[in-house]
């Protein structure tokens, strides 16, 4: 009997429809039906100004806005070659480990809200609601950003961002204590949980999946570690890992994250306060800088004659490794955007680490993906 | 007049409507007053059913962080009526391809089912007429027809996820039936009668929660998934089942299932006070102030129902949901024997005629 | 097979030494491409070979994306693939011609070209051919335009003023 799981329903987290085939409860085969949700963001960005694309990236991934604006950012100021000032590199780490935070919260909610258990939803929420505040406190948005620039970021902080910061974090690490007893500490959880949507090393790279669920499986891969962008190089963290390769080992790894990216957060927060400083590139050219930038007056260069090039870059973001790639023939307009979307890979090996479950561990395996339908389709 | 064959409010009824219309036979008399009393009954339990979907809610958001209903009447309390409302007035549709009789019999048949059973349980000293010698045994045979109901209605709505979730609802509730009623012989063998007033009657000097812990377990986890209840509520999953057997209804007759559930949780509550708790008394030594102001039995029977139910909450509150394997699983290994050996107790208690510490029962082994 | 240390780490000229070793015809050019260790240009004819060189003996086992880019004339497919032996990126790129664009799969090497390339088929045109399963992705079934083509055109911009304040 096949049936059609989505494109609404509970467990798809967005819009797309996992068709299953089942004999009883079992999984036999799937097929996953994607682009329910396609935008073309993409061609967009072909018509778009290079700054105007990263209105687009907010929207890519929902729940991970600026880590995608990140990733964008960089790959666009490779191609146009332009060096962003250092306190610039470290509010956008800033934003994208609260980022981080706020995208695993935000799972940990959908994903125990899954297998039937609703209080830690709320609490997630709640403690998801923390960052958004402090993301609107310098972004002014909650969901949608649009903070990142060509050249830097928009404005610095406000004053008094870093102390109200430190008191988050020391709320946030306390409930993660919360979170592990009311998951780990649970026999229902652990039973459900263990040895459920096994993808073993070996799969992983085979299939090119990344991430918390690389991770999982003990395979030790972490752009912010391998492959340091930005300041990463320059911050103390450990790298989460676990080696069940189930979904259990895929909430240990991201509960551990979170935990790693409070660390990373208070050593960001400590620079910030020691370093102001400018957060906008100098002698952008006028056509490149951000609306209220400050603005050199001899770096204007007549659009014709800037150089072309070729921006790749790679992060880490919540899910996995995205990769963005642009190309700049000249112009306002990036000749071709190219990503990659952790999501999407990690999905396309859901034949792998599905087929032979019950229908009930559909939910709780794919809630340990941690689908973002935005990102896949985009 | 055979008022003493009616129920004691209904009695109260019957010789009003004699006082004032004393030309009337008293078969017609009977019949009119067994008619207002279900009035009664039915108000009174449609009314608590309601306010236990209050009360869970209310408790819930307490336990999440949250406030719960908060704007209609006070604290919330109408919000329950206002969302009754909503639904009764919305339209019912029919999928093309649904069996009328199966689609609107199966949720009719399911909330009359349970809304029988309050005919049967004592609510206090004065509900009962005391001569229901198998009362215990008649609601717990209405009790378990709903799995009939539901996989009926699941069947006929003609839904892939309405029939898996009907299936498993049936799968579920037929395997918790069996601990069920082998806790229940546990207290049928210490009470002595199949009574349920006499069952609460035979608790006056100790709950039978004490020596029957176990069989209290296995009743209150049997009865988690008879009600299908979170963590048992996986005929309902939402997360992979888009709420199972109740996919395809809307308005009124998710209004039915949704009050039917309710009615059950509330009626589980009941058995659990009434066959283990103590029902409307409190033990022989607390001091008789407690018990002798007016309506002393319904206040505490209602006490002891909410304090349960509340604990349901908590479990929902914190309890992820199980997989169908694992709950039939711990149906027949760990419920089974944890009841038979619950039945065992009770055996030994009887025939030591006493319990050591809290002493004898009278009557017991007579 | 490293020389970094015992790290396995290699320079871009030992990654392009080898490769024009193992494969003298079929690469073309080696790039110094920032944030990669290189961007290899290869025939398009041969990309299997250059796909099973890179996969066994440079250690590029995992494959992070396969993109289209259409140059009108031409279309560029770039594969980006990550070592974690050597802990860096490899670029591979090459070019066909527009008509009846085609090169073969890359899922024997690297199973996780499978969507990328139903992708990059269906936005781009470019036919991979012995996919096992080239069919829609984000598109519907049966949709007959590939909208990453130059030649799809989008309704035109508004222009958007930016205004600068002045300093």
């Amino acid at each position: 009997m096949w049936i059609n799981m989505g494109p609404q329903h509970p467990m798809t987290h967005g819009l797309w429809n996992l068709r299953v085939k089942i004999e009883g409860e079992i999984v036999k085969e799937i097929d996953p039906e994607m682009g329910f949700l396609h935008r073309g963001i993409e061609k967009i960005s072909e018509d778009r100004h290079y700054n105007e694309v990263i209105t687009l990236m907010d929207r890519t991934c929902y729940v991970a806005g600026i880590a995608w604006e990140h990733l964008y950012i960089q790959a666009a100021e490779q191609a146009l070659h332009v060096t962003p000032p250092a306190r610039a590199l470290w509010i956008r780490v800033l934003c994208e480990e609260m980022q981080r935070i706020a995208s695993h919260v935000m799972w940990y909610a959908a994903f125990v809200q899954d297998l039937g258990l609703m209080s830690p939803f709320l609490y997630g929420m709640r403690d998801r609601d923390l960052l958004l505040d402090h993301f609107q406190s310098f972004t002014g948005g909650r969901l949608t950003y649009e903070y990142m620039r060509v050249g830097g970021v928009r404005n610095d902080l406000p004053p008094g961002t870093t102390d109200r910061m430190r008191k988050t974090l020391d709320w946030l690490m306390d409930r993660f204590v919360e979170y592990d007893r009311l998951c780990m500490g649970s026999e229902i959880f652990r039973k459900r949980c263990d040895d459920l949507g096994v993808l073993k090393a070996n799969d992983c790279i085979a299939y090119g999946v990344t991430g918390p669920m690389l991770r999982s499986a003990g395979v030790r891969r972490d752009l912010r570690k391998d492959r340091p962008y930005a300041i990463y190089d320059q911050v103390d963290f450990d790298m989460a890992i676990a080696d069940s390769a189930d979904v259990t080992g895929r909430y240990l790894v991201r509960m551990e994250e979170m935990r790693q990216s409070v660390r990373i957060l208070r050593q960001v927060v400590d620079w910030l306060d020691k370093h102001p400083g400018p957060v906008m590139a100098p002698n952008l050219p006028r056509w490149l800088g951000a609306p209220y930038a400050p603005v050199g007056r001899e770096g204007y260069l007549l659009k014709r004659n800037y150089p072309k090039g070729v921006g790749l870059s790679a992060i880490e973001e919540p899910h996995g490794e995205a990769n963005a790639y642009v190309v700049n023939e000249g112009g306002e307009h990036p000749y071709r955007v190219k990503f990659r979307s952790p999501v999407y890979v990690n999905l396309s090996a859901a034949h792998k680490y599905l087929v032979g479950y019950h229908v009930a561990d559909i939910p709780p395996i794919m809630g340990s993906v941690d689908v973002c339908v935005g990102e896949v389709d985009r | 007049m055979t008022v003493q064959s009616l129920y004691g409010v209904a009695a109260l009824v019957a010789g009003g409507i004699a006082y004032l219309l004393p030309f009337l036979p008293p078969w017609l008399v009977t019949i009119i007053a067994d008619v207002v009393f279900g009035a009664i009954l039915l108000a009174a339990s449609m009314i608590n059913t309601i306010v236990l979907i209050w009360y869970e809610r209310k408790l819930l958001g307490r336990f999440m962080d949250r406030r719960g209903a908060m704007h209609v009447g006070y604290a919330g309390l109408l919000q329950n009526f206002a969302d009754g409302l909503k639904l009764f007035r919305k339209n019912t549709y029919k999928p093309r391809e649904a069996d009328s009789l199966g689609f609107y019999g199966g949720p009719t048949a399911y909330m009359v089912s349970s809304l029988v059973i309050f005919g049967i349980l004592p609510i206090s000293t004065g509900w009962d007429n005391g001569s229901l010698p198998l009362s215990l045994l008649l609601a717990l045979v209405i009790f378990s027809f709903a799995p009939l109901f539901i996989f009926l209605s699941a069947w006929s709505s003609n839904n892939k996820y309405s029939l898996m979730g009907g299936m498993r609802s049936a799968a579920q509730m037929i395997a918790y039936e069996v601990p069920i009623l082998i806790a229940v012989v546990a207290v049928v063998v210490l009470s002595g009668s199949f009574d349920l007033t006499t069952i609460v009657s035979e608790q006056r000097n100790y709950w039978f929660a004490l020596p029957l812990f176990l069989a209290l377990i296995v009743f209150v986890a049997g009865m988690l998934a008879e009600m299908e209840r979170i963590p048992f509520d996986l005929p309902e999953a939402e997360a992979e089942l888009v709420e199972g057997w109740n996919t395809e209804y809307g308005g009124m007759l998710f209004a039915f299932f949704m009050l039917a559930d309710y009615l059950r949780a509330l009626i589980g509550s009941i058995l659990i006070v009434l066959l283990f708790l103590g029902g409307w008394t409190l033990p022989s030594y607390v001091p008789a102030a407690l018990t002798s102001f007016p309506l002393a039995g319904i206040f505490w029977f209602m006490v002891k129902t909410y304090l349960v139910f509340g604990v349901f909450v908590w479990v929902r509150a914190s309890l992820p949901r199980v997989r169908t394997d694992q709950l039939l699983r711990v149906g027949w290994m760990r419920m089974v024997p944890l009841a038979l050996v619950s039945v065992l107790i009770a055996a030994a208690v009887v025939a030591a005629h006493c319990l050591p510490v809290l002493g004898c029962v009278p009557g017991l082994g007579s | 097979m490293g020389t970094d240390g015992g790290t396995g780490r290699m320079t871009s000229e030992e990654i392009s030494g080898r490769l024009k070793e193992k494969l003298p015809e079929a690469v073309l050019a080696f790039e110094e491409l920032p944030g990669t260790a290189g961007r290899v240009r290869f025939r398009a004819e041969s990309a299997l070979e250059v796909f099973r060189v890179v996969r066994s003996d440079l250690g590029y086992d995992h494959l992070s994306m396969v993109g289209g880019i259409d140059w009108v004339e031409e279309r560029e497919v770039i594969y980006l693939v990550w070592s974690d032996l050597r802990r860096n990126y490899l670029l591979l790129s090459t070019r066909i011609a527009a008509r009846d664009a085609h090169i073969e799969s890359a899922t024997p090497v690297w199973p996780s070209a499978n969507w990328h390339e139903r992708e990059a088929w269906e936005m781009v045109d470019i036919r991979f051919d012995h996919h096992p399963d080239l069919r829609h992705l984000l598109m519907p079934d049966g949709y007959a335009f590939h909208p990453l083509l130059r030649s799809f055109k989008l309704h035109e911009p508004e222009e958007l003023e930016v205004k600068v304040r002045r300093v």
